[in-house]
């Protein structure tokens, strides 16, 4: 039973992550309807940013939870300017042109971004220093759960609160998803589509800022295509729950980084990528637009 | 400063003229991962050809010739790999020092033997051997070698009753996974597990979860320093209390920063690091190369792949021609030429023979301490 505990801890906080992350993929496919591919590589470039934020900053000795504030919230500025500024350069300009450009550019902005990352930081690996977040854990009756799991486990879960209630209880959020539903009617409806879009570029950006954080301070490792690896884990976690459902994400999040421990933990890591795909062909075979997923009707 | 950048730039346009028209430059490649997880260890390997080449240059070159580098970056990836051995064949190289890992020298191989191209090898999978390809040298020694000695220390010296074995999907780390298991079984030991992660995932809780109920006395890893790191750090994090013993690719500098506190108390098990290499060549060798990088070799990869350099270099002189197959032949009989890693032999199939493994336990400050040879 324990083991299971374990294994239950263990997914929700990867799973967290690949939610905060997938968060970015569905609120610019529900506007947009553009798979916005640079995401992931965005997420590794914040990680980077941190780390040279911290280190600048703070020297390596020097953690306290002021500290560590700072880095977050001048980290997830950075990143949301870095994402405002690859919305305007790489998917404005090819917001009339037929969907496929602008996957191709969204490929392309992945790749820059990617190399970007390698030019500034360079090959190697970067390495975040090992005790950002104090050392501590709880081991309550074998269940090992650490201090940085829980902050992972807690914010996230906050995060994904604030983002619910802002996207539907408030003013911008009301516009957000009209502007969601059907562009030229909201534009019709005196919403600023070009704002609403710069929005969502903002708020998907720093909620990845705050994974690509999470992900250095908690595996540590830093590689300049690791944006890949979590892009597309979330990008898969944002089709399990519905693409274009921000509830459908955080869902599709856990849900993803559950079924991986739980496969890996209880068949084989040989398994663990097949079976993983396995769900998502199965849940596109019952629920096509995901477990969350709008049913739309295409108007013929 | 101006003057020395236009004498730069003519001693430059020289080199580059004199390559491309005059035969009296030779050419050897290094083909090694310059970017991508394993960089530091490819810059390692080519920072430490250029020192030996540098030197021959001064010295004259070789036979009256001066070596030209031409350096390609594989990535560690086969692909790349296969790209980089025809790049590296059009340049008309005559050797080839590399690459780091046993997948990307192996999709290299045929394309240099094919061209009658020499191949020096750090690789320890126990395939590179088996194709017989007369152009191939391995300058580290097999994993084989290394099974054995890692099986004795693990069920004779530590009588551990529980192994687990993890070993990532390479080519390299696969082998010697499995070459492990089968020499702890050999010697009667244990292995309660043969796990396999995804190198470069990072997130490896489920599969210690799983090994924690196991209870294990040790968890060997055959795999790269990169996913060792973490994967030592995690075990940690969930509290299981095995010793960790890491093969030969987690001896790095980032593994200690990657593992953190958990680094103290994990033994590794490699040839002798650089530092620890007792032969008179090899302070003199490890001393240039600080001088002239300022930093240490990344790891002992490196040094190998210059001794492979040195062999080849060492058979060119003494055969008195640039015929790759009049080398090897010598190269197939060469005995205890002097190396920076200790005496070369090589067998009549280019496998390294006379293999020395020491047992490492990192300290608190991270420094190793010796525990058996």
């Amino acid at each position: 039973m324990d083991i299971f505990l374990q294994q239950l801890i263990n997914g929700l906080t990867i799973g967290s992550l690949y939610a905060l992350v997938a968060l970015g993929y569905t609120m610019v496919y529900g506007v947009m309807r553009l798979i916005n591919f640079a995401h992931g590589d965005l997420v590794a470039f914040s990680a980077y940013v941190g780390l040279t934020v911290f280190t600048q900053f703070f020297g390596a000795g020097a953690t306290s939870f002021i500290n560590i504030i700072i880095v977050f919230l001048v980290t997830s500025i950075i990143v949301a300017f870095a994402g405002v500024l690859l919305e305007r350069l790489a998917y404005r300009p090819l917001r009339g042109a037929p969907r496929l450009s602008a996957v191709v550019s969204a490929l392309g902005a992945s790749l820059v971004i990617q190399n970007g990352i390698m030019l500034i930081w360079g090959p190697n690996m970067e390495i975040f220093p090992a005790d950002l977040l104090p050392s501590t854990q709880w081991d309550l009756g074998g269940i090992i759960i650490t201090f940085t799991q829980m902050v992972i486990l807690v914010l996230s879960a906050v995060l994904m609160a604030a983002l619910y209630i802002f996207i539907n209880k408030t003013k911008i959020g009301t516009a957000i998803r009209a502007t969601a539903i059907d562009q030229d009617a909201a534009k019709l409806m005196g919403i600023n589509v070009n704002r609403i879009i710069m929005i969502i570029f903002i708020v998907g950006s720093m909620l990845g800022a705050i994974g690509g954080l999470f992900i250095g301070i908690y595996y540590r490792g830093l590689t300049f295509d690791m944006g890949w690896l979590y892009g597309l884990n979330a990008f898969i976690a944002a089709i399990i729950g519905g693409i274009g459902s921000i509830p459908g994400a955080m869902l599709g999040g856990l849900l993803l980084g559950l079924f991986n421990a739980m496969i890996t933990g209880y068949i084989s890591t040989e398994w663990a990528e097949t079976f993983t795909f396995l769900l998502l062909i199965v849940i596109l075979i019952v629920r096509p637009t995901g477990i969350l997923g709008e049913k739309t009707a295409d108007k013929v | 400063m101006k003057l020395g950048k236009f004498l730069g730039a003519i001693a430059l346009s020289t080199a580059v003229a004199s390559s491309l028209f005059a035969a009296d430059t030779v050419t050897i490649g290094v083909q090694a991962p310059i970017t991508g997880k394993y960089a530091n260890e490819g810059q390692g390997i080519s920072q430490f050809v250029k020192l030996i080449v540098d030197e021959k240059n001064a010295n004259g070159g070789l036979l009256g010739k001066q070596i030209n580098i031409v350096v390609c970056d594989d990535e560690a990836k086969a692909q790349k790999a296969a790209v980089c051995a025809k790049k590296l064949v059009n340049a008309g190289a005559f050797a080839v020092i590399g690459s780091y890992t046993s997948g990307a020298t192996e999709a290299a191989q045929t394309t240099y033997y094919r061209n009658k191209v020499l191949q020096t090898s750090d690789g320890t999978s126990d395939s590179l051997i088996k194709r017989k390809y007369w152009t191939f040298f391995r300058n580290s020694f097999p994993n084989s070698a290394q099974s054995d000695f890692t099986a004795k220390y693990m069920v004779e010296t530590k009588q551990y009753k529980k192994i687990v074995v993890l070993s990532d999907y390479s080519s390299y780390s696969n082998g010697l996974g499995n070459a492990t298991e089968a020499s702890v079984k050999a010697l009667g030991g244990n292995v309660i597990f043969r796990g396999k992660i995804k190198s470069g995932t990072q997130n490896f809780t489920a599969i210690l979860t799983k090994i924690k109920a196991m209870k294990p006395d040790a968890i060997y890893f055959s795999g790269y320093y990169t996913d060792g790191g973490l994967l030592r750090a995690q075990q940690a994090q969930l509290a299981i209390k095995a010793d960790f013993v890491g093969g030969d690719s987690n001896d790095n500098p980032d593994f200690l920063k990657l593992a953190g506190k958990a680094a103290q108390g994990t033994t590794l098990i490699n040839f002798p690091t650089p530092d620890l290499l007792p032969y008179p060549v090899a302070k003199k060798y490890l001393a240039d190369y600080e001088r002239v990088f300022n930093m240490k070799p990344p790891s002992i990869w490196a040094v190998v792949n210059a001794d492979g350099l040195r062999a080849i270099m060492h058979g060119v002189e003494q055969t008195n021609s640039f015929d790759t197959k009049k080398i090897s032949d010598y190269l197939h009989t060469l005995k205890d030429f002097e190396g920076i890693t200790g005496p070369v032999t090589f067998r009549n199939d280019g496998e390294r023979i006379g293999a020395t493994f020491m047992v490492y336990n990192i300290q608190k400050d991270g420094s190793y301490k010796v525990m058996s040879k």
